[in-house]
């Protein structure tokens, strides 16, 4: 893939925390869930994953923490091979899945004190660890209350929590923002954030949020169908767009002529509604103007703006990041949330 | 991974069962209620009528450690779901993100299905008491009849996450669960001795873990002869062996 040499950033400094080299997970009989997919995670490096739905990212997750096993490819964390090495590489990781991994029936305190206990945290360190925890995701005053009775980001910051007592060097938070209201995730990223401010802890996110990528990562791969389609830092990435938009509405009966290059180049068009990537938005705008009033075609706006990450995901991709593309159910799991009776 | 810490996640698997019955107790009683109606109902109609021939013993007598495995065994046989749950939240692949190893979760949701059996058992022993059903309440033999509960959870819940680690969603958990029960404790000597069965069903029987079970609750509590005990609690073992060794291979498939 020329596209992804194109862009991907060698930040050669520091350790390699997670290397992937053509891995591949086919479900049977043959859907592809991660095809050959290539890339290194820096220790201390917050890298994401962005795509929609489907596109293999939480299967990428699932293969690092060895939850599945590849079907083909390398895959080593801090050098050790997941396949060989798989209680030590999770003795190593952090992992809050997408959707509710906390026990509700019980308190917070017992939550961590059953993962410590699980993660092998000796019995001297277990207190000092939950309540460092605790505290640090700002839970302490609630935390013997029953985990049910949480908000929806009150339990986030609990799952996180419950893998801060293992102290971990890879922290995999899958969506973590799904379903939170706008106050809720900027504590969420704020804590994340300051982790690896903090420990220098390494995050791997995957996320379908353009912000939450952009707030968070320093790099990130752009993933389609279980490829990644490009790799980069988000400024490199919104760069690589090629320059600003425009955004240009005519009337819907108009003929439309082609775009000539010191004005830009068609990028996308939906009805009545073209998008041209211009190096010099602000220029090209009078000149638009002009040519259009030549050939006697109205215009009923046209605006300009700098590019963003959905405009590198379209331009990789060839597809919009649309929230329809992305499930609901997680969210929805989350706002009304009752233990199954069984 | 040593042994002690293999041991020590699964004990702490069972520990967090521990602290949800306790915060939230109430399902104990309402599992209480259908074993109740077996023993008051069921029980006394056909002790009245004398119908089926059981020896030195009361049919009231004689059901009661069957009644015991069958409420055991119904509280097992749906654990699985309880497992399909916590995988369609994300509990469980949290679990098994931990470096504590899968087989050891496994062990460790068998024996929480143990915790509830335990429960289950003391509830039956009461109400055994309050109807006066003649029992041999030795300490030691009490105690036998708590691990061969656990025993019995351990088997029949091991089982249903292998099949949930099969079948994958709840809805069809609740359907193999409904299909097997009945099997299973028709199909022992739960609530008639095998003699009476026809041939066919003798043949079955002699493969149901529930019969070898209620056979060893039956030494504990009516007869006080141990000889048959070590027969019934060594197959009882291997069946759950079997079972617990092929769910921890098949966890991971829910993930998938």
């Amino acid at each position: 893939m020329a596209e992804q040499e194109a862009v991907s950033v060698q930040s050669s400094e520091g350790e390699i925390a997670i290397e992937a080299s053509d891995l591949t997970k086919v479900y049977p009989p043959s859907s592809k869930a991660v095809d050959h997919v290539t890339f290194s995670v820096f220790r201390g490096e917050i890298f994401g994953l962005l795509g929609p739905n489907g596109a293999g990212k939480t299967t990428t997750i699932k293969m690092i923490t060895t939850m599945t096993r590849p079907t083909s490819g390398e895959l080593t964390v801090f050098g050790m091979d997941v396949r060989s090495n798989a209680e030590r590489v999770r003795s190593l990781l952090g992992y809050v899945p997408q959707s509710v991994s906390v026990d509700t029936d019980i308190s917070a305190y017992e939550n961590l004190l059953i993962f410590s206990k699980l993660f092998f945290v000796g019995r001297k360190d277990r207190k000092a660890r939950i309540k460092e925890a605790l505290e640090y995701m700002g839970l302490e005053e609630r935390a013997n209350d029953l985990v049910k009775h949480y908000s929806g980001g009150m339990m986030r910051r609990l799952e996180i929590a419950q893998t801060l007592v293992n102290r971990p060097k890879i922290l995999f938070l899958d969506e973590p923002s799904i379903g939170l209201d706008p106050n809720s995730r900027r504590d969420v990223w704020r804590s994340v954030l300051q982790l690896r401010k903090q420990y220098n802890t390494t995050i791997f996110i995957t996320t379908h949020d353009m912000s939450e990528a952009d707030a968070l990562c320093d790099r990130l791969a752009i993933m389609d169908q279980g490829r990644i389609a490009a790799m980069g830092t988000p400024e490199d990435l919104k760069k690589s767009v090629g320059g600003d938009l425009l955004t240009l509405v005519v009337p819907t009966d108009s003929d439309i002529p082609g775009i000539p290059p010191e004005i830009g180049s068609l990028s996308y068009r939906e009805g009545n509604t073209m998008e041209i990537v211009s190096e010099n938005g602000d220029a090209a705008v009078p000149k638009l103007v002009a040519l259009l009033s030549k050939q006697g075609i109205t215009i009923e706006s046209v605006s300009v703006r700098k590019p963003g990450l959905d405009d590198a995901f379209m331009k990789y991709t060839k597809k919009k990041l649309a929230e329809d593309l992305v499930a609901t159910d997680a969210r929805a799991a989350r706002r009304s949330f009752t233990r199954h009776a069984g | 991974m040593n042994v002690w810490k293999f041991f020590s996640s699964s004990l702490t698997v069972a520990e967090m069962e521990a602290r949800r019955v306790r915060h939230d107790p109430t399902e104990l009683f309402t599992r209480a209620i259908q074993p109740a109606l077996w023993l008051l109902i069921f029980g006394e109609v056909f002790t009245s009528i004398r119908a089926v021939n059981t020896g030195p013993y009361t049919y009231l007598q004689f059901i009661t450690p069957g009644v015991l495995a069958q409420s055991v065994l119904f509280i097992a046989i749906f654990y699985g779901i309880t497992v399909v749950w916590e995988r369609d939240v994300g509990l469980l692949t949290k679990l098994l993100s931990t470096p504590s190893p899968a087989s050891a979760i496994v062990l460790g949701k068998s024996l929480a299905a143990g915790v509830r059996g335990a429960f289950q058992a003391l509830m039956i022993f009461i109400l055994a008491v309050l109807i006066g059903v003649n029992l041999r309440l030795a300490p030691l033999d009490v105690l036998g009849v708590f691990l061969v509960v656990v025993l019995n959870a351990m088997c029949f819940s091991s089982l249903s996450m292998l099949l949930a680690a099969i079948l994958k969603t709840r809805d069809r958990m609740m359907g193999i669960g409904q299909a097997i029960t009945m099997p299973l404790f028709f199909g022992s000597n739960a609530i008639y001795p095998t003699s009476l069965m026809p041939t066919w069903l003798q043949g079955i029987a002699a493969f149901n873990p529930l019969s070898y079970i209620v056979n060893a609750l039956r030494a504990l509590l009516l007869s006080g002869d141990y000889s048959q005990l070590p027969v019934d609690l060594v197959i009882t073992l291997a069946y759950t062996a079997v079972f617990l060794a092929a769910a921890s291979i098949m966890i991971r498939r829910l993930l998938e």
